[in-house]
């Protein structure tokens, strides 16, 4: 059994982001962690090879060469060996292009299942997953909350979607992306730190994984800081009763939202 | 040539969506730009008769009425709402980034091979070109991004985006017939489905959000009775959530829901940035802290700096009568 799991290097919520002139590029703090979402589908790779025999996990993040940090994350967390699809800097692609670019991978690669995260905490779109298996013409789901795998052709899956629950029956090779509290990831032990520092991360390509030359079928035309939001009024009293009685008269009158 | 849109109906115990109407009101707009037809797709089972809701809003409503529908897959849905993109040759399809749509639309895009843009937040028009407005990094930046020349686009929309109008079409009411492929390799086994007339957490107007400061699961039920006078629904933080207070879909915040609220009122929040992320388009922000350096300060519109167990059970009773007063 082969386990690929996508993993992406974010911006840190805390990082300075400046635009630049052009209003066409970002310039940022160099602090990034890996994507929150990740985390779980790493954890869960992990666990399935702790359960079936013969299981190779192999973690494959698209970005810079600074992604090369949550690869070793990803190795002090147990996985098998890492890949890096290496791009000149970290950018908001396209998730049509990523998408193609790591299907693209996938394929030459091989693997019966794949684990993505839910989201990417700097786009926060959501999509790649699905569109990797839409490329991969594989069965997927989004939004799992947990899996059993029942032998190499086929796992039952529980996905939830606004505190509904829905289960699945499906068929390997498949993809799966995994939402918090389906497991609790572990924290690297220090043996797997050393084995992180050391490991050979291999360096791919991504134009090299397209089978035909392909473009971002979107461009982003301009940045821009969102408008900022007046400071606090700060609603002084004498008793609880006076403040809410005037905040209620401010929601009303000024705020107009009751 | 004409460009089409399609608007994906998001359904609910069998009605319509907020969210739905929202995605209609991006459609007219688009619509109009074009000078093209607005079709909307309404897709389950015995949801026929909600046509009716959504006809003035539309030229064409395609009606997908079948049993099998009972049964939800992303595939059949998004099998169903392809074979209406190449019948109505539609260049646009739009949905809601919350609900089913959130799955349902990405897989269409990638069955269509066409441009995806996911919790779009509104587009304008800027000399003839058509830009969607995208928030980034927890909303720190907005993206505007054009799809790039002959690219039609599958988008969602981030729920409380767009304001709804009155309907002022007559639209037709089709009848599809759409069986989908039996083939799956996805076999649907079990739903245990939430039952409640409650609106869904994106799409309330008013949210009420518990942090830690509100010290135990129990105190919640104070901001439940606050959110059900106000037709709203309660929230929380992160903390709240992996103490087992609440559930998980209650989370709002980077690694929760991001919500668009008309109010959010934060009770005992301190207002980390992995919090604030989540309710910075929120029309109008209140916070009820009793630390005066508490960072939601910095984000709110006004604010209380006093115990919220004092503040709670006052504002539940002048909310009450503001209510009884409209
Ligand atoms: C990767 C990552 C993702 C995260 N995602 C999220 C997320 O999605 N959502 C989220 O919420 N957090 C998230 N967090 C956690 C976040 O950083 C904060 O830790 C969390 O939001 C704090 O929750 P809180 O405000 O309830 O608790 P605290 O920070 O403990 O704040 C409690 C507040 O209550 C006030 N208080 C206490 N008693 C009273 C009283 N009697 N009356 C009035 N006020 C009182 C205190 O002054 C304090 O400000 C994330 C963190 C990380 C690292
Ligand atoms: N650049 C990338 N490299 C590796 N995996 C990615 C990348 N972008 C997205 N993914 C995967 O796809 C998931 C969803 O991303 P997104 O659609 O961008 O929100 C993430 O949680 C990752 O598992």
């Amino acid at each position: 059994m082969k386990i690929l799991v996508f993993v992406k290097q974010v911006l840190d919520s805390e990082a300075k982001i400046n635009i630049q002139d052009d209003k066409k590029s970002l310039d940022f703090e160099e602090r990034f962690s890996l994507n929150f979402f990740d985390e779980f589908a790493i954890e869960e790779a992990i666990r399935v090879k702790e359960k079936v025999k013969n299981c190779e996990v192999v973690a494959v993040s698209l970005g810079s060469r600074k992604a090369q940090e949550v690869l070793r994350t990803s190795i002090a967390m147990g996985v098998d060996r890492a890949v890096l699809i290496e791009t000149e800097k970290y950018n908001i692609w396209d998730p049509y292009f990523t998408a193609k670019v790591l299907s693209g991978f996938a394929e030459k690669e091989g693997f019966n299942l794949i684990f993505c995260g839910e989201r990417a905490m700097d786009d926060e779109n959501g999509v790649v997953g699905v569109l990797i298996a839409e490329n991969l013409k594989i069965p997927y789901v989004g939004s799992v909350v947990k899996i059993e795998v029942m032998d190499t052709n086929k796992v039952v899956v529980d996905s939830e979607i606004d505190g509904s629950f829905f289960g699945y029956e499906v068929e390997l090779p498949a993809l799966f992306s995994l939402r918090k509290g389906i497991n609790e990831p572990r924290v690297p032990a220090i043996t797997g730190v050393m084995k992180a520092m050391r490991a050979q991360i291999a360096f791919v390509d991504p134009y090299s994984l397209l089978s035909i030359p392909l473009t971002q079928k979107t461009e982003i035309v301009r940045f821009e800081f969102p408008g900022k939001r007046p400071a606090v009024k700060i609603i002084e009293g004498q008793s609880p009763e006076e403040k809410v009685k005037k905040l209620i008269s401010l929601l009303k009158q000024e705020a107009k939202v009751i | 040539m004409a460009k089409d849109v399609l608007v994906y109906i998001e359904l609910k115990d069998r009605s319509v969506r907020k969210v739905s109407y929202e995605a209609i009101e991006a459609g007219k707009r688009l619509r109009k730009f074009f000078s093209s037809k607005l079709h909307v797709a309404i897709i389950g089972f015995q949801v026929e008769i909600l046509a009716e809701y959504v006809k003035g809003h539309a030229d064409y409503v395609h009606v997908v009425d079948e049993e099998y529908l009972t049964d939800f897959t992303i595939d059949n849905y998004a099998e169903i709402l392809h074979m209406l993109v190449e019948k109505t040759s539609s260049s646009f399809v739009i949905g809601s980034h919350a609900g089913y749509g959130r799955f349902i639309l990405p897989k269409l895009s990638g069955m269509l091979d066409w441009a995806i843009l996911a919790d779009v937040t509104g587009f304008e028009l800027e000399n003839g070109r058509l830009l969607f407005k995208k928030p980034l990094f927890g909303g720190r930046v907005l993206s505007y991004v054009e799809v790039k020349e002959g690219n039609k686009v599958v988008t969602t929309l981030r729920p409380n985006s767009f304001s709804v109008s009155e309907p002022s079409l007559s639209g037709e009411v089709i009848r599809e017939k759409i069986e989908t492929k039996k083939d799956k390799k996805i076999r649907f086994l079990r739903a245990e489905r939430k039952e409640e007339k409650k609106v869904d957490l994106q799409e309330a107007d008013f949210i009420i959000c518990g942090g830690r400061g509100m010290k135990a699961p129990e105190n919640f039920k104070i901001l439940e009775e606050i959110a059900d006078i106000m037709g709203g629904r309660v929230g929380a933080s992160r903390s709240v959530v992996d103490a087992n207070w609440r559930e998980y879909e209650e989370q709002i915040g980077k690694s929760g829901k991001t919500v668009s609220p008309v109010l959010y009122i934060g009770c005992g929040v301190s207002g980390a940035i992995h919090h604030t992320m989540g309710i910075d388009t929120s029309k109008t922000i209140v916070a009820i802290n009793s630390d005066p350096n508490a960072p939601i300060f910095n984000i709110a519109d006004y604010g209380i700096v006093d115990d919220i167990f004092a503040i709670l059970p006052v504002l539940k009773e002048e909310l009450k009568k503001a209510k009884e007063e409209v």
